[in-house]
Parts: C-alpha cells; structure tokens; sequence
C-alpha cells in the first residue's frame, strides 16, 4: 500500500519537472521566434511572393505574448503553496497561443501545402511531454481537424487561397502536386503515430521518475537508520550498567524504527522465565503482568528457539494470552527477535507499532541487526559483571578457612579452650600474625584485581575527603601512639570534594599512613597534609622520619609484590601491593603520585589529583 | 543480665560455629547450630531464639539475606534481632553487584553487621548490648 505522504511526494517531484520545462518552453520560444524572423528575411530576399506583412504581425504577437509568459511564470513560481492545476493551465495557455499563431503562418504560407505545416507535430510533442496522455491526443486530433477545416474554408472559398512558400523550390514543374489530400492523410498519420510515441515514451519515463523516487527514498530512510543505529551502539557500549545500556536499546529502536514502543525481556538464571528488563512507550498496566513463564507462551517459546516472531495484524492469529490488553495498548503489529550471542539467547527484543502491518521484511531484517548489536553489547557488560563476581567469590571462600582458623586460634590465644604456656602462646600469636599477613594479601589482591578489570564500571561521583579521613584520624593517632610515634593531621577544610569512590579515598588514605606508621621506627615522626595547591589541584601527602628507601631500588617502588630489603628487615607485614594499590587509584583519579626518599632519613609521597569542579580531563601538571 | 538466653548461630563452617559456640557457652548462653539457612529456619519455628548469628553465603550466595527477609516478612519471627557475619568487607560489598547492594539499603534486615574473622570480645560484648537494649525497651 502506498501511503499518502509519498503521493505527494511524487506530485511534487512532478511537478517541479513542469515548472522547470515551462521555463524551457519560454526560452525554447525566443529562439523559434528569431529563427521564424530570420526566415522572414530570408523568404524576403529569395523574392517569396508571400503575405509577409501578417506574418510579421504574428511573429510580433509572439514575441509579446512569450514576454508576458514570462512574467506569469515568474509570479507562479512566487505563489505558495504551488498548485499544480496553475502550472498545467499556464501550459494549455501556451501550447494552444502557439498552435493559435502556427497556424496562422500556415495559413499565410500556403495552407494545407506549406512547408511550415510540419511544425505542428512539435507542439503536439511538446503537449506530450508537459502535459497529461489525454492532452496530447486531443491537441493531436484538433490539429488534423483544424488543418482540414483551413483547407476546406479555403475549397470553399471562404478563406481567400494564399500562394505556398517556396512552392516554386518544392514543386518547380507542377502546380496541382503533391494533392492537398494525400498532404493531409499523410498529416494525419504521421500525428497519430507521433500521439501514441510521444505518450508511450512519457508513460515509460513516468514510471521510471516514481521507481527512481521510490529508490531515492528507500535510500534515505536506510541512511538514516543507519544513522540512527552507529549512534545507538556508540551511546550502549559507552554504557556502564546494565539498565542504562537496556534502556538506550530500548529507546533508540523505538525512535530509528519509528515505532511507538519497545522492550527487551531477559531470561531469568534458570530460563524459565521473561523478565520485562526494560521497557519504551509500554504503559505500567501493561507491564503490570509481570514475568512470563516461558512454558504458558509458545510464542516467546519460539523466539527463544531462535524464531523470528512477526504479526502484521494483531488479533488475526489467537496466539496471544491476552490479546485484549495488546489491543487497549494500542498495539497492531508488533516483531520479535531473539537477543543472541553466537548460540546462546539472552532474552526477547519486541517493537510494537500502533499501524497494521507496519514492518515489511526490509524493516525486520534491520532490526534483527539491531538485535544482534544489542545482545552482544549486553552479553559483553555482562561478562565483565561476572568476572567481577567470581574474583570477589574466589577472594571470599580464600578468606572462610583463614577466618575459621583465626577463630580458633583466637580460643586458644584468649584461652577459652584453657591456659597454655608461654611458648604455646607465643606460638600461636605468631600463627595469628601470619594468618593477618595472608587475609591482608587476599584484600590486596582483590581490591587490584577488581581495579584492573573493572576500571569502566566504577562510577565517580564527587565525594567529601574530609568526611572519609575525618574518622579514621582518631584510630591512627591511636596506633601511631602504640608505637611510639608522633603524628600530625594537616587538614584544610576547604579542600574542593573528588570524583572518586569512598573506597577508592579510603584505600589510598589508609595505605599511605599505615605504610607510614609501619616503617617508621619508635620516636619518629609523620605528617599527613591534605591541602589545596596554588593550581587549585588536591594534594595529599604523607611524610615520614622512616627508614626510607635505598636509592638503587627506588625505580622497583611500584612494582607488584616489591618490597625494599630494609622494609622486610623492618616489618614482616607488608604485601608489597600497598604502593601498586596507591598509584593505580591516583591514575584512575586522572592524578599523579611522586615519591621522594632517602635511605635512613625518610619518605615523602605526594599525591596530587583534582577536585571534582575541575574535570577529569584536564592535564594535570604537579 | 540474664544467662539463659538462647542464640541461634546460622553458618556453614563447622569450624566457626564451633568457635562461636565455645565464645557464647563461655558466658552461659544456650547456643543452637543450623549449617544452613532451610536449616536455621526449622530451628526457629522449633523454638524462637532471643538473637540470631547469620552467615550470609551458605547453601547460595544470599541464603542468610533470604533467611533474614523471610523473617522481616513475618509477622511471627520479625523481632528477632539478627546479627549478620560474613567474610565480605563491608566496603566490597559497597561497590559489589546488586546482590549485596542491599546491605546498605535502608531496610536491611539485620541489627549488626559483623565482618569475620569474628572477634571474641566484641562478639561479646554486641550480644550484651543487645540483650541490654531488649530489656531497656
């Protein structure tokens, strides 16, 4: 079915063809009148004993009339909206004012026997091409008519007979020859034929103007869904959750398929069940019906053997659970294609169209591109939420055995299970400690692990410094104090807030200081500045009187599992991964990290990073 | 105070429900076992316990939360106190997927939340501050 809206789109392709040939008409005309003029002259000098006088008044009456013609053409094209009834009389007026003024130098030339009766054919030509089938057959019979009512006004004596242009060129040894008669049977013929050419060739050629604007506009539809569908999948793999990835989806297939409404359904983890997972245009009384069970649905069934699902006309099929609540949402037709990756279904992707037979199969097969897309980017995100799932299950059923053990240990340490001996005590203290060691390694490596791999799912937020390092001053002067060290908080209270996480913030202020207060031996002395540099840019420091470290191993500092030989000598408790940790959270803070240390004086590392009111992209320059 | 309260303690490890056990008998509270959540649910229609201990990753990766929403949801067993104990830092379970993002929720379903390994005097010592708010109110 052709709709409306291409109808007129083809009128107006049409028409804008009339317009531009009107102007050609008018142009075309200037050119036959000159050549009619020199002709005149021409007759003129060949001593023609012709009505020349008349002719030229025609001729004039041309030029004056094409003058006129192209005024008019000028304000039509100005009058809006353009109909095409004014231009199809404007060339009707035209055609027939030439007929009109060719038929007069005809008659002035000779009748039926001139020379110039041959220019006739062209104007039936011309009503061809401009105007519709029937008008050229009529112009076309009114012309034989008109030639064989001139001449027979002339048999009849009431048009006085008119000597024949270069009669005696043409016909030097007759007078009566060629006979008026076979002129004008061949005249006749020879129009006809021209009619039935001429309407032949502009039928043809109509046709192919609309297949041509038929392709053009299937071109620029498919351009612009595709379009459409690079920005959908630019916009899902930018995406860094599930839900705003679905929704995206779901959104944009509705807009680039010009449909009023969308929704993917997700299999739940024992594919029993379809999840409305996310949804566009679907009112809540519709989704109210919640999951579907997969075993009462045989058309989701389908789908998800890996059918494509297309109903042109709802309610033509019973196939539906409940076709009433398809109808009162507007739905007429409706596809549905399975979200697969390679063999696997992830779930159902449905557009609804509120038209009956909205999607043809050029409609279905961009969709199930769009399908396709759209599985493998959810596929892919969620890939990494599971790696991000195992790593911290591994981290956890690590940790079970050392919790237990540490439990029981505990018992005997605090001697719920009884009194122990020194050595006993001793002994298992140091089991304590080794276990503390070995939990402390397990975080550490989880906290990198999910770093490295996650970078893309963390969401920055801009959060308060202050209220993260605030709490945990108390406990750090605590133990600060236990080993005989002294510790002084810098902080400035006007710090700008961070795009980072909470834990991101605890991580790189708690393995700072407890780097800090572990390598630095009794009656030193550390300092903690957190303060706003002249760039506007956060700077936190910690500074220690520690053991520092030696130059030759400074370039190893951020290395995993690297520890100085003096920091085993000094602490036992050390992942070599605190640093590794540090640098990496300063790097996703778009900041940087600076070391300075001598072996035996101290250390001082700088972190600086900028506040949330700066951006992430700007270059920082510590 | 009170000695003859009675504690349910819900975990999977053996060795852990041993040692929370000998912690709990120590102060003369009457400590029953369950190794896993269907487990712990029978003991609690058996008898209602005055406080539960629940580990959150038993039989599935959220059997204890599943426990604990079943007795939230229920009229009979919703004023039990639950304290909850899991080997996942709690700021893991932070940035963790969804299904631990109900932790932080505003309803989540349990009056404290322990990071194991446990420790003997703090266990203690959040038992009694419990019993002591239970009677106060």
């Amino acid at each position: 079915m052709r709709l409306g809206y291409e109808l007129v789109k083809e009128q107006l392709f049409f028409r804008k063809e009339l317009r531009e040939r009107l102007l050609w008409f008018i142009n075309l005309r200037w050119i036959v009148a000159g050549l009619a003029s020199i002709g005149v002259v021409f007759a003129w000098a060949l001593g023609q004993q012709i009505a020349f006088a008349p002719i030229i008044i025609v001729i004039g009456v041309v030029y004056l009339y094409n003058i006129f013609f192209f005024f008019v053409w000028r304000r039509l094209e100005l009058i809006k909206p353009q109909q095409t009834g004014h231009f199809n009389f404007f060339a009707h007026a035209q055609i027939s004012l030439d007929l009109l003024a060719l038929y007069s130098i005809i008659y002035f030339t000779g009748g039926i026997l001139s020379p110039i009766l041959i220019f006739v054919i062209f104007h039936v030509i011309l009503a061809g091409i401009l105007l519709s089938l029937i008008s050229a057959v009529l112009y076309g019979v009114t012309c034989i008519l008109a030639v064989g009512f001139l001449d027979l006004m002339q048999k009849v004596s009431f048009l006085p007979v008119q000597p024949i242009l270069f009669h005696d060129f043409l016909h030097p040894h007759s007078i009566d020859f060629p006979s008026p008669l076979v002129t004008y049977i061949v005249f006749s013929a020879a129009m006809l034929i021209t009619v039935f050419l001429v309407s032949s060739v502009k039928l043809s050629l109509k046709e192919k103007g609309r297949e041509l604007l038929y392709v053009s506009k299937e071109l620029e539809d498919r351009n612009s869904k595709l379009t459409g569908l690079y920005e959908m999948v630019k916009h899902m793999c930018m995406s860094t959750e599930l839900q705003g990835l679905m929704d995206s989806a779901t959104r944009n297939a509705a807009h680039i398929m010009g449909v009023k409404a969308c929704s993917i359904k997700l299999l739940d983890d024992r594919r029993k069940r379809l999840r409305f997972s996310s949804t566009y245009g679907l009112s809540e009384d519709y989704l109210a019906k919640g999951a579907i069970d997969i075993e009462k649905s045989p058309i989701n069934r389908r789908i998800i053997r890996g059918s494509i699902y297309s109903i042109g006309e709802i309610g033509e099929k019973d196939y539906f659970q409940y076709p009433e609540d398809i109808r009162k949402e507007g739905i007429s037709s409706m596809v549905c294609l399975p979200l697969r990756v390679e063999r696997s279904v992830l779930g159902v992707f449905c557009v609804y169209s509120d038209i009956s037979h909205h999607f043809n199969e050029e409609d279905i097969r961009f969709f199930s591109l769009m399908a396709d897309l759209t599985a493998l980017t959810i596929e892919n995100l969620k890939s990494e939420v599971n790696k991000a799932w195992f790593l911290q299950k591994a981290a956890h059923q690590l940790r079970s055995p050392l919790n237990a053990i540490f439990s029981m240990l505990e018992l005997l340490s605090k001697n719920y299970l009884g009194a122990m001996s020194e050595d006993q005590t001793r002994t298992v203290k140091r089991c304590e400690k080794r276990i503390q060691i070995l939990n402390k390694i397990v975080n550490d490596l989880l906290s990198i692990g999910m770093r490295r791999m996650d970078q893309k799912n963390i969401h920055l937020k801009p959060v308060d410094i202050l209220k993260v390092i605030e709490p945990i001053t108390g406990f750090y002067k605590a133990q600060a104090k236990d080993a005989g060290l002294k510790i002084i908080f810098e902080i400035d209270d006007s710090i700008p807030k961070i795009n980072a996480t909470e834990r991101m913030v605890d991580d790189l202020i708690t393995n700072l200081i407890s780097n800090a207060i572990k390598y630095t031996l009794s009656g030193g002395s550390i300092s903690v500045v957190l303060a706003k540099d002249e760039n506007g840019l956060i700077r936190f420091e910690v500074s220690d009187s520690g053991i520092g470290i030696p130059e030759k191993e400074m370039s190893n500092l951020f290395s995993e599992f690297f520890r100085a030989t003096n920091a085993k000598e000094t602490a036992e408790e050390g992942t070599g991964l605190g640093l590794v940790i540090v640098k990496e959270i300063v790097e996703g803070l778009s900041g940087s990290v600076s070391v300075e240390s001598r072996e035996g004086k101290g250390t001082s590392i700088t972190c600086i990073m900028p506040g949330a009111q700066i951006g992430l992209n700007q270059d920082i320059n510590p | 105070m009170s000695q003859t309260k009675d504690i349910l303690v819900i975990e999977d490890d053996r060795d852990l429900v041993n040692s929370i056990s000998i912690i709990l008998e120590s102060k003369n509270y009457d400590v029953r076992v369950a190794y896993n959540g269907s487990e712990g649910f029978e003991k609690i229609e058996e008898k209602i316990p005055d406080l539960i201990l629940l580990d959150i990753m038993m039989a599935t990766d959220t059997d204890g939360f599943d426990l604990a929403y079943k007795l939230k949801n229920s009229a009979q067993f919703q004023d039990i106190p639950i304290v909850i104990m899991t080997s996942f830092l709690k700021k893991v379970a932070e940035d963790g997927p969804d299904k631990f993002q109900h932790i932080l929720g505003e309803n989540w379903p349990a009056t404290h939340f322990f990071e194991k390994p446990v420790d003997p005097e703090s266990l203690l010592s959040t038992v009694e501050t419990i019993f002591n708010d239970q009677k106060s109110s």
